[in-house]
């Protein structure tokens, strides 16, 4: 049997329960019959209209919410301001920009009912890096926190947008409540800059919505029936570790057949209509963007929005207010978590499963939780660029130190670098085809043609495939180092130096060597005095091969990394380079 | 020297100030407050034995009349004041524990303030017995108001928060009046008295928080909880001291021992403020240090990864 066969075989199906094997099949009930996004938005706000769908929960325990009949109220409101009020097309393109707060689904489901494309933008770019995305996604319209107004004033003339709307963390909030949470942020926090941008406040732009609603007699629906599954719904845009941010274009299609298949991942698990969700990772990311804001939505779940999970205490409230049974995180937030004793002294009795994802989850962290929440933390892979979940640990029997099977419907294949697939246990690079796989990157032919082959999504990641079709991930393909022709993962280096008590973390990286090709090099934080390079090296003699050991250990006081908090190694890498001409 | 408005706006603002941060608290605090014993007891030890030994040392040293040595004396004793609440509250220590050493330590003091007047200055120890009623009255304006905050929250979040919030801006507020109004009538009083009592009352509060965390640490609590235990031990119930003063002398020898708890009370505030900066600060590092520490294995002497 050639080696394609064998993973085409998909050998992990007998992992699958029965719903997803039918899904894998291509034979699940259709209950899901959706053509796109906002029918399946209405579908839930007609089934759940009374019951709470989102609430912000401020650190000291303030909060707002909304039921899913306002959010569908409002964001047709707002559906209706975008089309008829501003005069948008069909395929135009919004931007939202906010941090977890109300108007952040309002504003979202709004733009994709309106039939326009929304991109997200992470409220932590700079103007360089907002100015970007504006001016490459031809954005004509922006949602915009009133805590970010600054930055967009800066560069607003040099982006294509046309309208600006204004809302603020506190909206919606109880009316008091709002009060003193707008005077706090202003004055005690001061984090509302002044601004003189000529925009829309949030509850106006929905007057104005309501308003042609009524007058022109407007239905909502008009807006989306044309839509297709084939249809761009969302530019998402990524690649901040790998240079310039592209925009991956993600279809209804795309977003909805991932909720299709973690619709199937969580049957058995949740209960609709039921469920309370934790969303402290910020929804203009990926992850919380679908498994969070859509598929909790379509269950029908209440989801508890918290703006901002750093330092970890400002989810404690969550906690303490609400019956948390679900939760989605990244391995630092879950390791802050696990350091909190307020929250491992009572950990939240209602929690049935925790999600993982973003980046690898690591063992202690994975072996601790187990133990002291009792609460399995199931660890899931995925991508931008395939909606994102293309791998899960099956909830029944979630395995540590692995990121699962391909997710119902996927094909996957492990290549190396000629594109031949390697053997069953090799590392190869993982590559994949499904529902999922993003169109393309926006207006990026090149790099489109590079990352989508015969319809395979080439992730970069370099994984291994077990017997029973489980992979685990062992890294990042270019950040592969080569040495005297012997291929050395950073991950395996940096794993290494973590077992150091002294040590908080480390970026291992490649730099040209005259004699071996490249060389190893660690950039290493420490967390308490007292190690020196020389220990660190013996240390690592111990556990690695000698082709694997850094050459070189410089002592640094930060690695720099995303706003999400990967560690760039690019940017390290860079530095190395430079130190090194410099030496 | 004070007022009965300024006696009546005292106790007011307490209770304000309690219902606030009732709101801020949740039964769950105090039980992991109460999951570690050690952690009060600690501070209960640190209150009771090193806090009057600091003050008595330091009326020895600079040689302070009998008189001023029972007022500083008699500060040592007391409990922890209302006021380390509040300082712990914004200094981001943990409240829980602070409210818990406040209530223990105001529980003990039926016994321990007279039993250690007693050992400290004797010779004058009949005159000064602790009316137990006025102890009863503390404690009554300390806990309803705590309790009212705490279901006020429990039923509603956002209220409970709101609260929280005016009561420590209105606490912070009548603090600012109080300081305000009794300084400019107190001028001449405050020039005319001796340095050796200033060094007095502005040290033991001082040394008392260093005691306080070095001790706490050095019987291994956390930093944070050494902080706390700290703020507890300097900060001592300066108005009940003054308030035990005027019920149980008169005259001239009343004018003299009343000095020490006031202007403990006036620098203390002072004093705490400061180290509330400080320990906020090192707290919110410590918060987002904590967010980034790696975690230790979860079997003890499994090998690294």
């Amino acid at each position: 049997m050639s080696n394609d066969a064998v993973y085409d075989q998909a050998p992990w199906v007998k992992l699958y329960s029965p719903a997803q094997l039918a899904l894998h099949q291509g034979q699940a009930k259709s209950s899901h019959h959706w053509h796109s996004i906002p029918e399946m938005l209405s579908e839930s706000a007609a089934k759940y209209g009374a019951q709470k769908a989102f609430t912000t929960c401020m650190p000291n325990g303030m909060n707002g919410s909304l039921t899913y009949a306002q959010v569908d109220e409002m964001s047709t409101a707002f559906a209706h301001y975008l089309r008829a009020e501003l005069g948008l097309q069909a395929g135009d393109r919004v931007a939202v920009q906010m941090p977890n707060c109300l108007s952040l689904p309002v504003a979202v489901m709004g733009v994709l009912k309106s039939g326009c494309i929304l991109t997200s933008v992470n409220p932590l770019y700079k103007r360089r890096e907002m100015k970007h995305q504006f001016c490459d996604a031809g954005v004509k319209a922006i949602i915009v926190c009133d805590m970010f107004t600054d930055k967009l004033q800066d560069i607003l003339e040099q982006t294509p947008i046309k309208h600006v709307v204004v809302s603020s963390l506190a909206q919606w909030f109880p009316p008091v409540v709002r009060g003193v949470l707008k005077l706090v942020l202003k004055y005690w926090n001061q984090v509302i800059p002044k601004h003189q941008l000529s925009h829309h406040d949030m509850d106006q732009a929905l007057n104005l919505g309501r308003q042609r609603q009524k007058e022109q007699n407007l239905n909502i629906k008009d807006y989306w029936q044309g839509l297709t599954r084939a249809d761009t719904a969302l530019l998402q845009y990524t690649g901040g570790t790998t240079g310039v941010a592209k925009g991956a274009v993600l279809s209804h299609g795309n977003l909805l057949g991932n909720v299709e298949q973690m619709d199937s991942l969580v049957q058995g698990h949740l209960l609709s209509g039921q469920e309370t969700v934790l969303t402290a990772l910020p929804l203009y990311h990926i992850f919380a963007f679908s498994v969070n804001l859509l598929e909790f939505w379509h269950q029908g779940a209440h989801n508890i929005l918290v703006p901002s999970p750093r330092p970890i205490q400002n989810c404690q409230r969550a906690f303490d207010n609400y019956p948390i049974s679900w939760m989605t995180g990244v391995n630092t937030l879950y390791n802050a978590l696990l350091n909190e004793e307020w929250f491992t002294a009572f950990p939240p009795k209602h929690l049935k499963v925790a999600l993982a994802g973003g980046a690898a989850l690591h063992a202690t962290v994975a072996e601790r939780w187990e133990k002291a929440i009792n609460c399995p933390l199931v660890e899931g892979y995925g991508l931008t660029e395939s909606s994102p979940v293309l791998c899960f640990n099956p909830l029944t029997a979630p395995r540590p130190d692995c990121i699962g099977i391909p997710t119902p419907g996927t094909q996957m294949r492990l290549v190396d670098d000629q594109g031949q697939t390697v053997p069953l246990g090799q590392p190869g690079e993982l590559i994949a085809k499904g529902v999922q796989i993003m169109q393309g990157y926006w207006q990026q032919p090149e790099e489109t043609a590079h990352a989508l082959r015969d319809g395979w999504l080439y992730t970069g990641d370099i994984a291994i495939m077990q017997p029973d079709g489980r992979l685990r991930l062992v890294d990042r393909k270019k950040d592969l180092i080569l040495v005297s022709g012997f291929n050395v993962y950073p991950n395996e280096v940096e794993e290494a130096i973590a077992g150091l008590e002294q040590v908080q973390e480390s970026a291992v990286v490649g730099v040209p060597d005259p004699l071996t090709g490249e060389q190893v090099q660690a950039y290493v934080v420490l967390r308490e005095e007292g190690l020196d390079a020389a220990t660190l090296i013996k240390h690592c003699k111990k556990e690695l091969a000698a082709y694997k050991i850094p050459k070189k250990v410089v002592f640094v006081a930060e690695l720099p990394k995303t706003p999400v908090g990967k560690v760039l190694r690019k940017d390290v890498r860079a530095m190395a380079l430079g130190q090194s001409t410099a030496a | 020297m004070l007022s009965p408005f300024e006696e009546s706006l005292l106790s007011i603002m307490m209770i304000i100030i309690m219902f606030g941060m009732g709101a801020s608290l949740t039964f769950r605090d105090f039980r992991i407050a109460f999951k570690q014993p050690r952690a009060i007891a600690v501070g209960f030890s640190s209150q009771y034995a090193l806090m009057p030994l600091i003050a008595f040392g330091l009326s020895w040293l600079l040689n302070l009349t009998p008189a001023q040595t029972v007022g500083m004396v008699l500060i040592g004793c007391m409990p922890g004041g209302t006021t380390s609440n509040i300082f712990a509250y914004f200094s981001r220590s943990l409240l829980s524990l602070s409210i818990m050493m406040t209530i223990c330590s105001t529980l003990a003091a039926f016994v321990m303030v007279p039993l250690l007047m007693q050992l400290y200055t004797q010779g004058i120890d009949e005159a000064l017995r602790i009316p137990p009623d006025q102890i009863a009255r503390l404690l009554f304006a300390l806990l309803i108001p705590t309790l009212i905050g705490i279901w006020l929250r429990r039923k509603n979040a956002n209220i409970g928060a709101v609260v929280e919030l005016t009561g420590g801006i209105l606490g912070a507020l009548v603090i600012i009046f109080l300081l305000a109004t009794w300084v400019p009538r107190n001028w001449q009083l405050l020039l005319t008295t001796p340095w050796t009592v200033y060094i007095a009352v502005i040290m033991v509060g001082l040394i008392g928080f260093n005691f306080g965390y070095f001790f706490s640490r050095l019987l291994g609590l956390n930093p944070q909880k050494s902080r706390t235990v700290s703020l507890e031990t300097g900060i001592q119930n300066g108005p009940l001291a003054a308030l035990i003063v005027s019920l149980s002398f008169s005259g001239s020898v009343q004018q003299e021992i009343l000095l020490i708890p006031v202007m403990y009370s006036l620098f203390i505030v002072l004093n705490s403020t400061a180290a509330t900066f400080f320990y906020r600060k090192w707290t919110f590092r410590e918060e987002l240090a904590r967010d980034q520490a790696k975690i230790e294995p979860a079997s003890t002497g499994s090998p690294a990864p």
